[in-house]
């Protein structure tokens, strides 16, 4: 078989696709890998954007922790930004990795300086080295999109939007945000939650109060003196609203006249049955929001101590991929059990938590 | 004919509905519409293709109603296709908005 045979088109990536439309490579992996390795740094980052390239343009066909199994284990930060230019192609253009100092506009560094935030919170506080706990590294991209009024984790990279100007700035703005979708990544390696009614809204809940634990470490802010929001700053001053989400008090975030009401409950009297937003992933959120808060507050100090090391081991060692808000209130009652003593202050504390937001907790021990 | 289009999720959550009538859609979408309404696109299309693990992506449900003809479809920012992506970005740009 001839080359023409082989080859059916040049795609516009400069690709050679075949007659069963796979895309082919004209570096192969291996190559690129061994660059990555042992080549110098302007080699080594041209070789890791391909190797982060060939990923995104096979369709997605992404195997979680593909990148970091390919390496031996990293036990350092390693973070790497990208520029979109306002499309929507990713990564988009390498502008800042690890170590550059200063490089890239006020986005680019706050990605760069907040991903690291998170880093050393999770190393620091969980001794959790990275997202997949072998030194993944953390890619981001900014200026997604045009006016782009999101943010989101895509199972490889963080990816943030510039905002219209109308309704949102910046989405890199926020240090809560950068550790809200980092974590959607900590989950995927550890219960994998699902993303879709209470699983989903158990995901959303943990990204949550994590942001708010990153934002909390970075300020090294109590409980009491946090202010418990997520995306505060966000919205533009045309808008009639504090935060996203409020985990103090779910419902109480924003009352505008162009986005509406905050719907998040903060109770399962309230929660939200409906099929949009999968289920109300980000509606319903509120519900264990709250009760982490509860949680935090009556036990005081730095929220990460005893808080936020239940809910930590609950996430990497009890819930899995189906598991509702009952599953979740249960397993948190049952790690403070173990944690600090059956009956203790702090076991006591996860069961009225859970009670005060209308979960009973159903505990095997 | 209306062509409504809803989006949910996102990390704000905020919900949005754009509509338009659909009787001055530029010709390059007109072809769209005639497939949906002709069942040539599934009304559902594979939430499959959305990455593991992946979070804070947009949801879309697309609607056209012509008369008493009515097609539905229901996507994501993964799985929608190019030409749906055209006709939703023409909406969002051109609508009364209605939320």
């Amino acid at each position: 078989m001839d080359f023409k045979e082989r080859f059916d088109v040049i795609n516009r990536e400069g690709q050679f696709v075949n007659r069963r439309n796979q895309s082919c490579f004209i570096i192969p992996e291996y190559m690129n890998k061994n660059i990555v390795e042992k080549g110098t740094k302007k080699q080594k980052e041209h070789a890791w954007k391909n190797l982060i390239l060939t990923e995104q343009l096979r369709g997605r066909r992404l195997v979680t922790g593909l990148m970091s199994s390919m390496f031996s284990i990293s036990n350092k930060l390693e973070r790497t930004i990208f520029d979109a230019e306002n499309t929507e192609n990713l990564p988009g253009t390498l502008v800042r990795h690890e170590g550059e100092r200063l490089k890239g506009g006020k986005t680019v560094s706050e990605a760069y300086d907040y991903s690291g935030a998170t880093y050393d919170f999770y190393k620091d506080i969980f001794e959790r080295n990275s997202i997949d706990t072998r030194g993944m590294k953390l890619d981001s991209t900014v200026h997604y999109g045009e006016d782009y009024n999101n943010a989101f984790w895509n199972g490889t990279q963080m990816v943030y939007g510039d905002g219209d100007g109308e309704i949102f700035q910046r989405f890199t703005k926020s240090i809560d945000v950068i550790g809200h979708e980092l974590t959607h990544g900590v989950t995927q390696y550890e219960a994998a939650l699902e993303y879709e009614g209470q699983a989903g809204a158990l995901n959303e809940s943990f990204s949550d109060v994590f942001g708010s634990l990153v934002k909390q470490y970075a300020l090294k802010q109590r409980a009491d003196k946090a202010d418990w929001l997520i995306g505060a700053g966000l919205f533009t001053n045309k808008i009639k609203g504090v935060a996203l989400r409020s985990m103090k008090e779910p419902g109480s975030a924003y009352n505008d006249p162009t986005i509406g009401k905050d719907p998040q409950p903060g109770h399962m009297k309230n929660y939200v049955d409906t099929t949009s937003d999968n289920g109300g992933v980000h509606i319903n959120s509120g519900i264990p929001n709250r009760a982490f808060y509860l949680v935090a507050i009556e036990l005081g100090r730095y929220a990460w101590e005893k808080a936020g090391k239940i809910w930590y081991i609950a996430l990497t060692e009890r819930l899995k991929e189906r598991s509702n808000f009952q599953k979740a209130a249960n397993s948190t009652y049952e790690v403070a059990g173990t944690l600090f003593g059956k009956n203790s202050q702090e076991q006591s504390s996860v069961k009225r938590a859970w009670d005060q937001v209308g979960i009973k907790i159903k505990a095997v021990k | 004919m209306k062509i409504k289009v809803e989006r949910s999720g996102g990390l704000a959550g905020l919900p949005i509905s754009n509509e338009i009538d659909g009787k001055n859609l530029p010709s390059e979408l007109v072809s769209t519409v005639k497939n949906i309404m002709g069942g040539q696109k599934s009304t559902s299309l594979s939430m499959k293709s959305t990455p593991k693990g992946a979070g804070d992506h947009y949801i879309y449900k697309i609607s056209i109603i012509n008369g008493v003809n009515r097609r539905v479809i229901e996507c994501n920012q993964y799985s929608i296709q190019d030409d749906l992506k055209s006709l939703v970005k023409y909406v969002e740009k051109n609508s009364n908005r209605t939320n």
